[in-house]
């Protein structure tokens, strides 16, 4: 492709090939059967939107498989994709310290260690700070459907953009 | 084609906006969100600089010679502005925060005489500006909503919007070019309709006073609400024009300083208008220079400003259809552009509009992508969002080649990952 017009060695590192593989092919679409865990999550000002599912084991204290469905652009759809890719079988408590750990990614500040490094793809992203709440979404979602108390119900929308 | 107003406007004018002259990641800055907000030119920034520096002073209280100073170019912005829409009175000007709150105003003061079951009519097009003070008010009152849907080319359909209206209908508020889909609504018509119904109308122009020239008396609306900001003055200033008689009408909106007559500990009087509508220090330096922007928009003349757009709408629209992957929202343009506004709200195949974005900003051009607040109007056309290029008088033809280039980079980039 001509490079005369962009600085592209900025977009490859916020886009990289595994982000746009996760975009277009992604793995964990769909709902969880049965379903523990639901919530959705959104971001007001630009309307990306997700919808989380969780299935834990008998005891609730981990979680056994993580479906998304939503609409949003290539990091917030690429992002919930690696993200359930990496949580099964990891425990609530586990992955509500992901949850710290990942927002704290998105402020440069942090990466995550050899066994979760899918993870690190995500770091460009700290790069473009409007781009960051969208990497955030479904880590946001998810630490409201993990805190929630009941098991599904939770009909309204937590947003990305309170905090 | 040739765009024979080019050299005569664009290139003429272009350096009288310092912020327009600058690299962004590296690339010549590309402006395309005008219908976010206007970039400002030296006459406007001068007025600024020149009334802190020379003249700042509290308005319509002292006596001294800078509260005078600042008063009268505060006055004087109120009539400028009154002439560039052609109101018949000076005092159908009320200064505002924006547009929205002169909807606000007009929802809380005039709305609160509806009764339930009154209707009022929207279209699905509108900004939420034009929405939410309208759902609040309905939820107060009882009063109903109901939207004008578009045509098939996406436009205000004006005979759903007959079919709508009836002895019911207490108001009409519509905007007059879409944001999203660029389409100027027949506001003239729909005015003459709703008056022979006996309802009101407002008219949402801030996507039209800084493109054409508007005549309030014209259109013959009862209210007409614009943003200062879109139309080369700076934020926290907009305007709203409303009839003198319905005006008079109306209770205060806020109150406090500036807006009374008489104050007693349990009561007061008001002052005449527009003061009646204007509570506390106004923004004095912004209105004055908004009516620096009037003045800098007049003496470009606003036919011309509207000719010139519509010629970068032209070849916008025309490069746009030469993209196969783009798909655009709202009418196309007519013969040499007309017909619509200068802007295109569009899809990329399955590049996502923030994503677009991001890769366009990188290099240089700085487009809108999201709702673009008319959530309502994406879900009516089963879209979640779009990016959006707007224009203004001060961008060029190669400013469109730049941003086509990068779009067509853009598509290519997200495409060939999996070719």
């Amino acid at each position: 492709m001509t490079t005369a017009i962009m600085a592209l060695s900025n977009v490859r590192d916020l886009y990289q090939q595994v982000i746009l593989e996760h975009y277009k092919k992604p793995r964990h679409k769909g709902k969880t059967n049965p379903v523990h865990r639901q919530q959705r999550g959104h971001n007001p000002s630009c309307g990306d939107t997700i919808e989380l599912t969780l299935k834990l084991n008998d005891a609730g204290d981990t979680i056994e498989d993580v479906k998304f469905e939503g609409e949003g652009c290539a990091i917030a759809m690429a992002s919930a994709d690696l993200m359930a890719d990496v949580l099964r079988g990891k425990q609530v408590t586990e992955a509500l310290s992901m949850v710290q750990r990942f927002q704290n990614m998105m402020k440069g500040e942090d990466e995550f260690p050899k066994e979760l490094r899918k993870l690190n793809v995500m770091q460009g992203v700290s790069q473009f700070p409007v781009r960051i709440k969208c990497a955030n979404l479904t880590w946001h979602t998810l630490k409201a459907a993990l805190e929630s108390t009941h098991d599904l119900a939770n009909t309204g929308f937590v947003s990305n953009e309170d905090t | 084609m040739t765009l024979t107003r080019e050299k005569t406007l664009a290139d003429r004018i272009r350096s009288d906006f310092p912020i327009l002259h600058q690299k962004v990641n590296g690339k010549p800055l590309v402006y395309l969100d005008n219908a976010a907000t206007s970039q400002k030119p030296l006459l406007v920034l001068n007025t600024l600089r020149d009334y802190y520096e020379q003249y700042n002073s509290n308005v319509h209280r002292g006596v001294h010679t800078l509260s005078a100073k600042a008063t009268d170019a505060y006055e004087a912005a109120r009539d400028k502005v009154a002439a560039f829409i052609n109101a018949a009175s000076r005092q159908e000007i009320v200064f505002t925060r924006n547009a929205s709150e002169a909807i606000n105003l007009v929802a809380y003061s005039w709305g609160s005489s509806l009764q339930t079951g009154d209707e009022i009519i929207l279209s699905v097009m509108e900004h939420h500006s034009n929405l939410i003070p309208w759902q609040l008010l309905a939820q107060r009152t009882g009063a109903v909503l109901k939207f004008v849907e578009l045509t098939a080319e996406q436009e205000f359909d004006l005979e759903h919007f007959k079919s709508l209206i009836s002895d019911k209908t207490k108001l009409v508020a519509t905007v007059h070019v879409s944001n999203t889909l660029g389409c100027i609504s027949p506001v003239k018509e729909i005015a003459a309709i709703a008056h022979e119904h006996g309802a009101k109308v407002l008219i949402d122009a801030c996507q039209s006073v800084p493109h054409m020239p508007i005549d309030v008396q014209q259109i013959d609306c009862d209210w007409l609400v614009a943003s200062g900001h879109k139309m080369c003055a700076p934020t926290g200033i907009g305007f709203l024009y409303g009839k003198l008689d319905i005006l008079r009408s109306m209770s205060p909106f806020l109150g406090g300083g500036e807006m009374i007559a008489d104050v007693f500990l349990d009561h007061a009087t008001y002052a005449d208008l527009p003061h009646k509508f204007e509570a506390g220090t106004p923004a004095i330096a912004e209105a004055i220079a908004l009516g620096a922007a009037v003045d800098y928009l007049s003496a470009i003349g606003m036919d011309n400003i509207y000719a010139y757009e519509a010629e970068l709408t032209a070849y916008l629209w025309e490069q746009l259809g030469q993209i196969s992957e783009i798909q655009t929202y709202g009418p196309q343009p007519k013969v040499a552009g007309l017909g619509r506004a200068a802007l295109a709200a569009f899809t990329a195949g399955d590049v996502h509009p923030h994503d677009l974005s991001t890769i366009l900003d990188q290099a240089g051009v700085a487009i809108r992508a999201g709702h673009h607040c008319t959530q309502p109007l994406h879900r009516h056309l089963g879209i979640q969002s779009t990016a959006r290029a707007s224009l203004s008088f001060y961008n060029t033809r190669q400013e469109i080649d730049v941003f086509i280039a990068a779009l067509k980079e853009a598509i290519e980039f997200f495409g060939s990952i999996f070719s």
